[in-house]
């Protein structure tokens, strides 16, 4: 018989990527002895890895990275902390009372009854049926991140004439990948009428090696019975509907899909996790605690952020949370929401337990706006504010709200706050 | 080196039966067969079993009602779904009885017959007699257990059905199985009772002499038989003409559906719902939304005339189609929680009804042709009907006393206990392994599809025989680990891992810096 250790833990963490690095690192620092990780690759660091261009830790580090770089400097610190990591490992079920369920093949099943969670599993890919895309089932069809892991981590190119759908960060720093390993990109199709990647990305990716990228527009049928023989392209409608007459063929092998990452929260529903559904991730108070006492949430599992800097933000934030929650316990107190207002498509967290200390919110807008300035309101009173130049969906925005702000602004409406929103105004107003 | 050809058997010279098409029609004959001679070839052109029509049924197991009285099929489909438990005892296969829940709505009679009629006796003809025609024409048709349900008892047991709800019918006999999971096991259990199976063999002729079949040429080779069963599909028509048993013809019609995402969908509908639409052109039954025997919610079928055989593509316009058609049904679907969308062909004639009959022409050739759905229901029937052909041709009455029933199956780690996994861990620990962890499987379970009775060699028959790639995620994370292990297990380089046989390669070549160094190697020794 496999011997079958039962642990308990004071915090098991559910992911060793980024998030789950930074929550560990975390808990560990703010006294927390005995902590599992728990990661279903390999090797620690998640997608990082694969990330092997640059433009990670500019606001963490005060530089810039690449992803392997950036993943290995929270490895080393783990690596000297007494955190227990378990690989090849596979969480199977979460449960509401915090009991995991996992297995690998050197323990067999493997039960772990911590007192805390720290979720961070990430997110995964859309594919293409969940776009609709009509055609033919055939070979060559690829998420942009598998294309990413195909050629950055084991060698080997899954295609050689390329069409990419999609504008994302991953998409578009595709494109230069593919272009770099000698395959010829023949454009990047974007549905959206403005770009679904950062700026930097259009430019260094795109511009730079005159790949072309194409708004309103987007693939309409995949073509080739065994492997992709072409797709056809065709502009859409405002309704994002495509125009029969600008169809055009497109000869190809590989369609790469850069169409949206979701978080990957199977675990925490079936947990009882509440998940918003704009997000599409847990709603989170602003310790990333989420509707279920001792199980935090962190990193892409709560919404797909743009930067990693974001995600270990977040996950110090988990790490120390859980911690508390473990060495001191925690009472919530009747929860503040924290609305979007104004061009702002959703705001994390979306409710706050504890007034009593500082708040850093993570939002995104619903459309593209010049000259605004961001803010956040306690009550109907506005808390400092930031003017933005310009301002883009794909772009997280963070704004926060200190204790003596908040108790300002409670003083000024003679009350106590109990709704706090984040909006995005004209910086004319 | 490994390939696809070489390292299967040659092709006996001659065989007692030859089965041309293994799709759940042949299959099912040759498992029947093989109870009498285990004498018994079987040919398919694909790659797998069930690759074509059957690999994209949509697994309904039909009680009958929709089939036209006195039609081969009908009387094939209810004594087919009344053997099917028996039918698949001891193939490990599952067979899920969850019913049919037909719905009437203001939808079921057309307007042209509704608008000249009072609202009030519109009303009354839905709620009141409707369901009596289902129940008196599921009497005649021989289908048991059939009984009335009113709005309300709609709502208690599917509350997402529309509210425009009237009245409806509930079929107990009704089940799911999976028709390619369930060819699989067909054929494995014949092989292991002696047939023989070869795949990526087509048959290219069939030669005739003094009015008889005398042998089936194919791709590989030749072989003598005294009895050919047809059972090619798609294309039974040119196959019935090649022994000049033909006269009829195959015309092509396309079934698209949609599958979902099953931690959605679960508990969405409990029994499968379609909405009866009287006089509602299209030669589907209509279709419903079922949840497949794997929890999925599946959409669909619709039916759409389509010359081209092998048009197994989805337009954006049958997307549309299945869900308008289903909204209507299900007005609160989640429509985002879409995961799949396939295709398949069904084989209909031109009479719209199965042909399964010995050649009067050819003798010793037997027909089963034109068999869309419910091929799959009718299956169980349709191989008692053949066997007894086949018995008038001369194949042996008795049934063998070494004939082994029981097909087993790998096992498959969710559907374990954790002691039951612990001690596969123990013994295996590659069932420690999760490879794909939308569906829960482990890499033992790929090996064992790579070196099972009918070997998957690439990633899509590994994908049918062990879920690998099927969930939400489609592959993202566990295609390239899939590929690995075919590699691996197979001997052969990366760049030779296929999704579906020839042609269907997955990676091109290795990256300029493998390939610099594959060069500095080469050029050192």
């Amino acid at each position: 018989m496999i011997s079958k250790k039962k642990r308990t833990p004071q915090l098991a963490v559910i992911g060793g990527g980024p998030a789950g690095l930074g929550a560990a690192l975390a808990a560990s620092k703010a006294g927390l002895d005995d902590i599992v990780m728990i990661e279903r690759d390999i090797e620690l660091g998640g997608i990082l890895p694969q990330c092997i261009h640059d433009g990670f830790g500019s606001k963490v580090f005060k530089e810039v990275l690449t992803g392997p770089q950036y993943a290995q400097r929270y490895i080393d610190e783990i690596s000297r902390t007494n955190v227990e990591v378990l690989l090849n490992t596979m969480v199977l079920e979460l449960a509401g009372n915090r009991t995991i369920t996992a297995v690998n093949s050197a323990e067999g099943m493997i039960t772990i009854e911590p007192k805390a969670v720290v979720l961070a599993m990430g997110c995964r890919e859309r594919s293409r049926h969940q776009v609709f895309i009509p055609g033919y089932r055939p070979a060559g069809v690829i998420t942009a991140g598998a294309a990413q892991r195909d050629i950055n981590i084991e060698g080997l190119m899954p295609g050689r004439k390329i069409v990419i759908l999609g504008s994302g960060d991953i998409g578009l720093i595709m494109a230069r990948r593919f272009t770099l390993e000698g395959a010829q990109v023949e454009g990047v199709y974007e549905i959206m009428d403005h770009p679904g990647g950062l700026p930097r990305n259009i430019v260094q990716c795109c511009y730079d090696y005159d790949i072309p990228l194409l708004l309103s527009h987007t693939v309409t049928f995949i073509h080739g019975k065994k492997r992709v023989e072409g797709v056809t392209v065709a502009h859409v409608d405002a309704d994002l509907k495509a125009v029969k007459d600008t169809e055009r063929f497109i000869d190809c092998d590989t369609l790469v899909l850069s169409v949206g990452l979701i978080p990957e929260n199977e675990l925490s529903k079936h947990a009882g996790v509440t998940l918003d559904p704009v997000t599409a991730g847990p709603i989170v108070d602003e310790r990333m605690e989420t509707t279920v006492d001792g199980i935090f949430a962190c990193g892409n599992v709560v919404n797909v952020f743009d930067l990693v800097d974001y995600v270990t933000r977040t996950s110090e934030v988990a790490g120390r949370g859980a911690a508390e929650f473990v060495l001191q316990g925690r009472k919530r107190e009747a929860p503040v929401k924290v609305l979007p207002g104004r061009n702002v498509k959703y705001v994390v967290p979306q409710f706050v337990s504890d007034l009593g200390r500082d708040i850093d919110f993570y939002f995104r807008v619903e459309h593209p706006e010049r000259a605004v300035t961001a803010r956040v309101l306690a009550g109907t009173t506005p808390l400092k504010s930031k003017k933005h130049k310009m301002v883009h969906p794909p772009e997280m925005l963070t704004a926060s709200a200190t204790v003596a702000d908040i108790a300002e602004a409670a003083k000024a409406e003679g009350r106590k706050v109990d709704s706090l929103m984040v909006e995005v105004v004209d910086s004319g107003k | 080196m490994a390939g696809s050809i070489e390292d299967v058997a040659p092709l006996p010279a001659s065989a007692g039966v030859v089965i041309i098409g293994a799709g759940i029609s042949g299959c099912s004959i040759a498992r029947e067969v093989v109870k009498y001679t285990d004498d018994v070839v079987i040919l398919d052109k694909e790659t797998d079993v069930a690759d074509e029509t059957t690999k994209a049924n949509n697994a309904e197991v039909h009680s009958g009602i929709g089939e036209k009285y006195g039609t081969l099929k009908q009387k094939l489909n209810v004594r087919g779904n009344r053997l099917y438990d028996e039918f698949v005892e001891g193939l490990g296969i599952e067979l899920k009885r969850q019913g049919l829940l037909i719905v009437i709505t203001p939808r079921t009679l057309p307007t042209s017959m509704t608008r000249w009629l009072p609202k009030r006796v519109v009303r009354y003809l839905l709620e009141r007699i409707v369901p009596r025609l289902i129940m008196r024409n599921g009497k005649k048709k021989g289908i048991p257990g059939q009984h009335v349900l009113t709005r309300q008892e709609i709502f208690e047991r599917e509350p997402h059905v529309t509210r425009n709800a009237i009245a409806g019918v509930f079929d107990p006999t009704y089940g799911l199985v999976s028709p390619y999971k369930l060819a699989m096991a067909l054929a494995e259990n014949a092989i292991q009772n002696g047939a023989k199976l070869f795949l990526e063999t087509e048959v290219t002729d069939i030669k005739v002499a003094e009015g008889a079949v005398a042998s089936v040429v194919t791709n590989r080779g030749e072989i003598r038989a005294p009895i050919v069963v047809n059972a090619a599909g798609v294309f039974a028509d040119t196959v019935a003409d090649m022994a000049g048993a033909g006269g009829f013809e195959i015309h092509p019609r396309k079934g698209a559906s949609l599958l979902f995402d099953r931690d959605i969908t679960a508990d969405y509908v409990h029994s499968s719902v379609a909405e009866f639409r009287m006089f509602h052109k299209g030669h589907s039954k209509g279709g419903g939304a079922m949840p497949t025997a794997e929890g999925n919610l599946q959409l669909g079928p619709t039916a759409i005339e389509t010359g081209d055989r092998y048009d197994t593509s989805i337009s954006a316009e049958e997307i549309e189609e299945i869900f308008e058609r289903f909204y209507y049904l299900l007005p609160d679907f989640p429509r985002s929680a879409i995961i799949s969308a396939f295709s398949g062909i069904r084989a209909p004639t031109l009479d719209e009804d199965f042909i399964i009959e010995a050649s009067d022409r050819t003798k010793g050739f037997v027909n089963v042709a034109g068999i869309q759905s419910p091929g799959l229901a009718a299956a169980p029937a349709i191989a008692e009907m053949v066997i007894g052909i086949l018995q008038g041709l001369g194949v042996p009455t008795s049934r063998r006393e070494d004939f082994d029933p029981v097909r087993p199956a790998p096992p498959r780690f969710t559907e374990l206990t954790d002691e039951e996994r612990d001690s596969l861990i123990e013994k295996d620990p590659d069932f420690g392994h999760i490879i794909c962890r939308c569906e829960t499987v482990t890499e033992a379970e790929v090996v064992n599809a790579i070196h099972g009775p009918i070997p998957a060699k690439n990633m899509d028959m590994v994908k049918r025989r062990t879920r690998v790639g099927m969930g939400r995620c489609q592959g993202g994370f566990c295609g390239f680990r899939c590929a690995q292990i075919i590699a691996r297990e197979r001997g052969i380089p990366m760049t030779e891992v296929t999704k579906d046989g020839a042609g269907s390669w997955v990676f091109a070549d290795e990256t300029k810096h493998m390939l610099a160094e594959g060069d500095a190697g080469e050029a050192g020794q």
